[in-house]
């Protein structure tokens, strides 16, 4: 599987696709410390949602501060992920290159694994810049909004740090499992986006406006919660849970699929 | 040693459509083959369930060895063009190489000489989607040579190509056949598989209608020679006197036309000079009629269809 992971990331990761990488990620951290610091409340919201999505100047004060806004920004990075692995994986088939890697290497769910692995492997160093970044872009910013941060540069605030990069990269993970499947069911970047947009984006969150339930069931809004670190409706804890049940069924499809499928293409 | 691929009974079927149907065929090791049938005959999926890409429904085989079943063990030494090139777009022809390299393991050293070898060594470093589709050909079989393969297989590489390119695939193709591989190559341009296969495999819905040396195939109407007298006049006097020895005659394009049964071909000219000669007629032309891959295909077509 290491050979696929280097293969695929001889063609991912490019001058180019890294420039791009840099300067998207460069940008994102500046907005959102620019927005989340402009726009945190001295209060906390009435009936304040648990959880990420809105925060507070103590809360920026606290250890998690520095990276507070790399984790409410990446909390809406999930359909981003979602629609870039569908699009990845489906052009791999639609194109035959899925068909010229395994007349090079036939073991199929080791090059599925290897070619998601690699571009999780980008996206694991995207998500660090990321919040490298942001924690500067924060810093930054921090005194002119009132903010201190003599406490993000603690033991807890690496901590938290951390634990916030986990969060991220683990919806990312599953973001990137259920866009697999996508693609693999239906192998072709088109009808595979078409059905990821329709379902993670009207069905679930208009269903999810007058059943509450859903919050609880539904894919999307499971690792949706789980990068936010929690929501009302889904704690961090069973959130974890339901991903991995979620996101194991997923890959369990993609990869019997691809053992046992002609590949025609 | 063994076959470089046999298969036996070897069947695909999508639903209720054969596609592939109890196939038996044996290549041995060190032949150019040709794969010729209409579209839709079974080429491509045969290719592919040696590849392994496409499971069989019935039957077994095995290339260089192995059973089909398990191309792990023989697919670092079969290299392969089917269905078309596939690169990546937006990387280069050379990187496009790499990465193919590093996922088969194979030593990337060779792919500036493979580029060399297949026209490519100025271009290589252009991205993918600015070839043109000889270019895209190439680079595929380039891609195909990486493991220096034992075996060869190459689903119409001449596709869609002009005249040129047509003749330089040919040129190619008969200098990968060197050194002892073996190649096997479906095309429909019937005259470049004659000038480069030294075995020819011709199928029709998904079963071998014939499977040998292109020259035992090519023979097989053999023994017809065209005959022409330098005097139009003697023609008739000609063909009466040949018929007389029981030769069978007829005419063709103004061209008399003996034949005599198969691989008498030198005896049968020697017999037709001597008797023209021994009655004062002139023969302009005596030559052997070849009958062309073309023209016995598509008789062979006749009969199956």
């Amino acid at each position: 599987m290491i050979r696929i992971v280097h293969a695929q990331l001889v063609r991912l990761a490019r001058g180019r696709t890294i420039a791009v990488l840099v300067s998207t990620t460069l940008l994102f951290a500046v907005l959102t410390s620019l927005t989340v610091f402009g726009t945190a409340s001295s209060e906390p919201a009435v009936g304040g949602a648990a959880g990420r999505g809105s925060t507070t100047i103590s809360a920026l004060e606290g250890p998690s501060g520095g990276t507070e806004a790399f984790a409410i920004g990446a909390s809406f990075t999930g359909f981003l992920v979602f629609v870039t692995f569908i699009a990845l994986i489906a052009t791999e088939f639609s194109g035959g290159t899925w068909r010229a890697l395994l007349l090079r290497d036939p073991h199929r769910r080791r090059v599925l694994v290897g070619t998601v692995a690699a571009v999780l492997v980008l996206a694991a160093g995207t998500v660090a810049l990321a919040e490298l970044l942001t924690l500067v872009a924060s810093w930054i910013v921090a005194p002119a909004n009132g903010v201190a941060t003599a406490e993000w540069f603690t033991i807890s605030g690496v901590a938290a740090a951390a634990g916030n990069y986990l969060t991220v990269l683990a919806g990312i993970i599953g973001w990137a499992v259920f866009g697999t499947t996508l693609a693999v069911i239906f192998r072709s970047a088109p009808l595979a986006l078409g059905v990821g947009f329709a379902w993670a984006g009207p069905f679930e969150n208009i269903v999810v406006d007058s059943w509450d339930t859903g919050y609880r069931l539904f894919p999307g809004q499971v690792l949706a919660s789980l990068i936010r670190g929690g929501t009302v409706e889904l704690t961090m804890g069973r959130a974890v849970f339901t991903a991995i049940v979620y996101v194991t069924g997923a890959a369990l499809v993609a990869l019997t699929l691809v053992s046992r499928r002609d590949v025609t293409a | 040693m063994t076959n470089a691929v046999a298969v036996s009974g070897l069947t695909k079927r999508y639903g209720h459509r054969t596609v592939v149907d109890h196939l038996t065929l044996e290549l041995p090791r060190g032949v150019v083959a040709g794969f010729i049938g209409p579209n839709g005959a079974g080429k491509t999926t045969t290719m592919a369930m040696l590849l392994g890409l496409v499971r069989p429904s019935e039957g077994s085989g095995t290339v260089l060895g192995w059973p089909i079943g398990r191309p792990a063990e023989f697919l670092g030494d079969v290299g392969a063009l089917i269905e078309g090139p596939a690169f990546y777009p937006s990387i280069s022809g050379r990187r496009n190489l790499e990465m193919l390299a590093i996922a088969g393991g194979h030593h990337r050293g060779r792919i500036t000489g493979l580029l060399e070898q297949v026209g490519l060594a100025g271009r290589g470093e252009d991205q993918y989607r600015s070839y043109s589709l000889g270019m895209k050909q190439r680079l595929g079989i380039a891609a195909a040579l990486l493991g220096d393969p034992e075996l060869l297989i190459l689903d119409e590489p001449a596709n869609g190509l002009d005249p040129q390119g047509v003749q330089e695939m040919r040129g190619l193709i008969g200098r990968l056949a060197g050194g002892g591989r073996t190649v096997l190559v479906s095309s429909h341009d019937l005259s470049e598989l004659e000038q480069v296969c030294d075995w020819v495999v011709l199928i029709e819905g998904g079963r071998a209608l014939y499977e040998g040396p292109t020259r035992d195939l090519l023979d097989d109407r053999g023994g017809r020679l065209t005959v022409l007298p330098e005097w139009p006049a003697d023609g008739a006097r000609l063909i009466e006197l040949l018929r007389t020895h029981d030769l069978e005659v007829g005419q063709e394009d103004g061209r008399i036309v003996v034949s005599a049964g198969r691989g008498v071909q030198p005896a049968l000219a020697a017999a037709v000079n001597r008797l023209a000669f021994d009655a004062g007629i002139v023969l302009v032309e005596l030559s052997p009629v070849r009958t062309t891959l073309e023209e016995r295909y598509l008789s062979m077509m006749e009969v199956a269809g």
